[in-house]
């Protein structure tokens, strides 16, 4: 009885010491760092869900890179023995993490945030010069290639509008940058050759009050078109009497140089014939006197100088014509009246009434602003 | 009696293997929703897979500086995320077909606008401003033809989403034609 009571007490105390032991080993098993790296992933997660992967890129690879490498500092540590591993390292790394996670966050909200108020102000600009633009040049008769590059730049436009809606602010703003180049650039184009045509505006000026004054010191008819405006007006004694729609030639932008170059000549002429029925083709003409000595003069200089061919020819029949009213500049350089204003016109004018072609009655800073 | 206790803590802690076998299915399953581009059309669903994907990592490393090592957990979170990216794999497909349809219905729709756009400006009048307007428009119809081209280039190389941006774009502008081409029409009429 008292051999079996002392195996019971040896079983029992051996049994007490190994718990004891086991027990005293498990506390002394250092702690993973569980808590900290949920932390570290959690504070990824909400970069990810903050979109920092698209709007503070760098940020958050930094986050991921300094996680992953928690992740294998701990892997590491727990391929070595149980009392050795030591998990500094890996809430070195998670610590880092989560503080890049937390600026990768803030960073993100606030680029996006930026990048969408500053895309739909960009919107909101790029399309009001669109439409003064468009106002501005509607009938200017602008290259077909800037034409193009406008066309173009609206759809990039119109593209940005639809990425900028879906909450695509990235590729909305690649598109908005394109198009405001294009359409900058287009208009700036168009805008300088618009400067450039009304250099002339202080002759022109000359020619007008020189033409309205004859008329009112003759009491005469006297004609003036007005290019820019496309407009044709009728004095009497220095009184406007008439305004009619004029159609020009289809590159009616600057003096008429050469034969063929489809441009409406600038000058003061004068009608030299009268012509209807068969002696015209489009209803009833007044023929000017293109080339004039000026014409011809400038045209010899230039030949002279090189910047128009040996061949080259000055063209003439130059006239106010009918069958106008299409709209649009389509004449070979002649200025083209309804039938119905012809009809007036031709009633009106006689062999000799001066007729003075200018760029544009107004100058570009009145043109820009009426 | 000592090495008897380390020698059970060896044993004890050398328990449980690590779910190899789940953890390579789980990635398999994962790679296969990222090749369906699901983070192109269920970006959430997709950023959500890859969190749990990760926590599930965190919980084996866990597990592992473990003395008594539980993957059984984990192991079923494996086979829920296999299950999870067979899903997001799925709506990513079930999300691009619908990308695409609509893309294909767009194309449609806005090749009956351009043919009808074609047709109006014969009738548009032409008179005062109007025919320079429409040379105006001529050019900003091939723009939106030249657009339908790229896009349809997009579409075929399976891009829907660019695809159906600019073709939605187009359809704008080919649409703000036709209004302007039939409110100056029936100006004309009344």
């Amino acid at each position: 009885m008292r051999r079996l009571w002392k195996v019971f007490l040896f079983v029992f105390v051996s049994a007490a010491a190994i718990a004891l032991l086991v027990f005293i080993l498990v506390r002394l098993t250092p702690e993973p760092p569980v808590e900290t790296i949920d932390l570290a992933r959690n504070a990824l997660a909400q970069a990810v869900k903050d979109k920092a992967e698209t709007y503070s890129r760098k940020q958050y690879g930094e986050a991921k890179a300094l996680f992953d490498s928690a992740m294998s500092s701990w892997q590491r540590e727990n391929e070595r023995f149980i009392y050795f591993r030591d998990f500094d390292k890996v809430l070195s790394f998670a610590d880092q993490s989560i503080k890049k996670s937390n600026e990768a966050s803030a960073t993100a909200i606030s680029n996006s945030s930026n990048l969408k108020s500053r895309i739909s102000q960009k919107l909101k600009d790029l399309n009001n010069l669109l439409k003064e633009n468009q106002d501005l040049f509607s009938t200017y008769p602008l290259t077909s290639e800037v034409r193009h590059r406008i066309s173009k730049g609206k759809i990039l436009l119109q593209e940005a509008e639809v990425a900028y809606e879906k909450g695509q602010y990235l590729p909305a703003n690649r598109k908005l940058t394109d198009a405001e180049y294009l359409l900058t650039e287009s208009f700036n184009t168009a805008s300088a050759n618009r400067k450039d045509y009304f250099r002339s505006y202080s002759t022109w000026k000359k020619w007008m009050d020189n033409t309205i004054s004859d008329s009112r010191k003759n009491h005469d008819y006297a004609i003036i078109v007005d290019k820019y405006s496309r407009k044709c007006f009728v004095y009497l004694s220095g009184t406007l009497k008439h305004q009619f729609t004029a159609e020009l030639g289809k590159n009616w932008v600057g003096d008429k140089r050469v034969k063929g170059d489809m441009a409406t000549p600038e000058g003061m002429y004068k009608v030299t014939r009268k012509l209807e029925g068969s002696k015209t083709k489009y209803y009833k003409a007044l023929l000017l006197d293109y080339p004039n000595e000026k014409d011809k003069a400038r045209f010899r200089e230039e030949i002279e100088n090189g910047s128009l061919p040996r061949n080259a020819k000055i063209g003439g029949l130059i006239e106010i014509h009918g069958d106008g009213g299409k709209g649009i500049d389509w004449t070979e350089g002649c200025v083209a009246l309804t039938n119905k204003e012809m009809d007036i016109l031709y009633r009106l004018a006689k062999v000799g009434t001066p007729v003075t072609i200018v760029g544009s009655t107004v100058d570009l800073h009145n043109v820009a602003t009426r | 009696m000592g090495i008897a206790a380390i020698a059970m803590v060896a044993m004890l802690s050398s328990c449980g293997k690590k779910p190899q076998a789940e953890i390579d299915a789980a990635n398999a399953a994962i790679e296969a929703a990222k090749t369906a581009e699901a983070s192109v059309y269920v970006p959430a669903e997709f950023a959500a897979l890859q969190d749990s994907m990760t926590a599930i990592m965190a919980d084996i490393a866990a597990q592992e500086s473990k003395l008594f090592k539980k993957f059984g957990p984990a192991k079923e979170n494996l086979v829920s995320t296999v299950t999870l990216a067979n899903t997001v794999a799925a709506n990513a497909a079930t999300k691009k077909e619908e990308v695409k349809k609509e893309t294909e219905a767009l194309m449609t729709e806005i090749k009956a606008v351009v043919e009808e756009n074609v047709a109006l400006m014969k009738k548009a009048p032409r008179g005062k401003e109007g025919a320079a307007v429409l040379e105006a428009m001529k050019t900003d119809m091939a723009a939106i033809e030249a657009a339908i081209v790229e896009a349809q280039g997009m579409y075929d190389g399976g891009k829907f989403m660019d695809a159906n941006n600019k073709v939605k774009a187009a359809k704008e502008q080919a649409t703000g034609i036709n209004t302007e081409l039939k409110e100056a029409i029936a100006k004309v009429k009344r």
